[in-house]
């Protein structure tokens, strides 16, 4: 599984560092995404249903979030 | 050997910044002309720079043994990868503990990092080390316990050059507690001795300019992918967002070139320091009353740290500079302050010897001649500066 480590930025930059990720995987690919910015939990679904990948998981704490996302 | 230097005579200060390989300044130059050079940018303006940024983490990952280049973060100099590893590291482990591992003779930007840490709250504890600077691997796995999430220990030591055995120190404390995490402070010695991550088994290793032959004002922080860092300056997704901001090409594509120079050809570069740094050695412990602070084998090559006896060593590096001759006080963010060099007090030495310490340093451009008319300088030197207060020096015999 691919990793972002988006811990201590605040968005757009954790969505960004997944897009670029994403831009360099395989089709099918899973990254994993690590975020302590809540606005994660908006702005990344809709990043995913804009660019058709798949949001496999979602799961956050008080402190911080771990998502992942299919690539298309 | 006439003692009478010109200015400039012998230049044994590469700790600070060494002279620089030519082919190191023309990759420097490349991005200090009229042309724009900003990797991040869209158009084509921007290629040169993205390649020769791409390059130089893939040079500098491949230094250290690094399997994947982006996990390479390059930053400002090894003191702020000291610093952004240890904060970083500590803050985005907190669910580890509160516990931070660390020696008493780390460099002065880990031990500001982790008193930063003690000052919020962190658990701190120091380890000792022996009369030459070495730490037991057996302390550091009794001092990793259940609530430590990290531990900082450097590889080769700035001031006093001793070279710790990594790769033990990381299994003892990975013996204590398997996920504990590890960053090597490298900045004084990737370059001048092994370094591989992946053998070593750390977590994060710091990187400086000036042991690879690159200016001060250059550096980088590897971070193991999964090992989590919050970054220090944010706002931007430069270096995978770790460290926003414009990168600095210039001293990006120094170190890259650096690395890329010292990986072809590193044995016999150290080999070479070592034999030079040898016979600077012991010219000067021919002086009476000098010794050599940290080991005789085992520490960096060209990595001289000595004191003279009866002698301030600010005073005598300021007197080698009036002569031409460049070194460095033995630790000179506390002789500043008219303080005792903490690595000193660590490894035994008694106030006789803690404040009169200098650091010869080798670059690769040094040469024998140098080395000649400074030991020369620093014989007469010596001699002049303790007679110059008789009294102290009979009342210390």
């Amino acid at each position: 599984m691919r990793l972002v480590d988006a811990l201590g930025t605040r968005c757009p930059v954790p969505v960004t560092l997944t897009a670029r990720e994403a831009a360099r995987a395989e089709s099918g690919d899973l990254i994993e995404v690590l975020a302590d910015d809540p606005m994660v939990l908006v702005d990344l679904p809709a990043w995913c249903f804009e660019h058709g990948h798949a949001l496999v998981s979602i799961e956050s704490d008080a402190d911080e979030l771990r998502a992942v996302v299919r690539v298309a | 050997m006439s003692a009478d230097a010109p200015a400039g005579a012998a230049y044994l200060d590469a700790v600070t910044s060494p002279r620089i390989d030519p082919r190191i300044a023309q990759a420097m130059a490349a991005f200090v002309g009229t042309d724009p050079s900003s990797p991040s940018a869209l158009h084509e303006w921007a290629i040169p720079a993205a390649e020769a940024l791409a390059r130089a983490r893939e040079e500098v990952a491949a230094l250290i043994g690094a399997d994947d280049p982006d996990a390479i973060i390059f930053v400002s100099s090894a003191t702020e990868a000291r610093t952004l590893a240890v904060t970083g590291l500590h803050r985005a482990n907190r669910a580890l503990g509160a516990g931070v591992v660390s020696t008493t003779i780390e460099h002065a930007a880990v031990r500001g990092a982790v008193w930063g840490l003690e000052r919020s709250g962190a658990d701190v504890r120091e380890l000792g080390v022996d009369g030459d600077g070495l730490l037991d691997p057996d302390d550091v796995e009794r001092a990793v316990g259940p609530d430590t999430a990290l531990l900082t220990v450097h590889h080769g030591h700035e001031d006093i050059g001793v070279v710790q055995d990594v790769a033990r120190i990381v299994a003892a404390a990975r013996r204590a507690r398997p996920d504990v995490r590890v960053h090597v402070d490298a900045g004084a010695s990737a370059g001048l001795a092994p370094i591989d991550v992946a053998a070593s088994g750390c977590d994060a290793l710091s990187i400086g300019g000036p042991p690879l032959g690159a200016p001060p004002w250059c550096g980088a922080l590897w971070v193991r992918p999964g090992a989590r860092l919050q970054p220090m300056i944010v706002g931007g997704t430069q270096e995978l967002g770790k460290r926003a901001g414009p990168e600095c090409l210039p001293g990006i594509a120094a170190l890259g070139a650096a690395a890329a120079i010292v990986r072809t050809d590193a044995p016999a570069r150290q080999r070479a320091l070592a034999d030079l740094g040898e016979e600077l050695t012991r010219r000067l412990l021919e002086v009476p009353e000098v010794v050599l602070n940290g080991p005789r084998t085992g520490r960096l090559p060209g990595n001289v740290h000595v004191a003279a006896r009866g002698v301030d060593g600010e005073s005598l590096a300021a007197a080698l500079a009036a002569r031409g001759v460049a070194v460095a006080p033995g630790s000179a963010c506390t002789q500043d302050a008219g303080k005792e060099s903490p690595a000193l007090v660590a490894i035994g030495r008694d106030r006789d010897w803690t404040r009169s310490s200098v650091l010869f340093s080798l670059d690769d451009q040094v040469t024998e001649r140098e080395i000649a008319v400074a030991t020369a300088v620093f014989a007469e030197e010596v001699s002049r500066l303790r007679a110059l207060a008789p009294d102290a020096e009979r009342a210390r015999r």
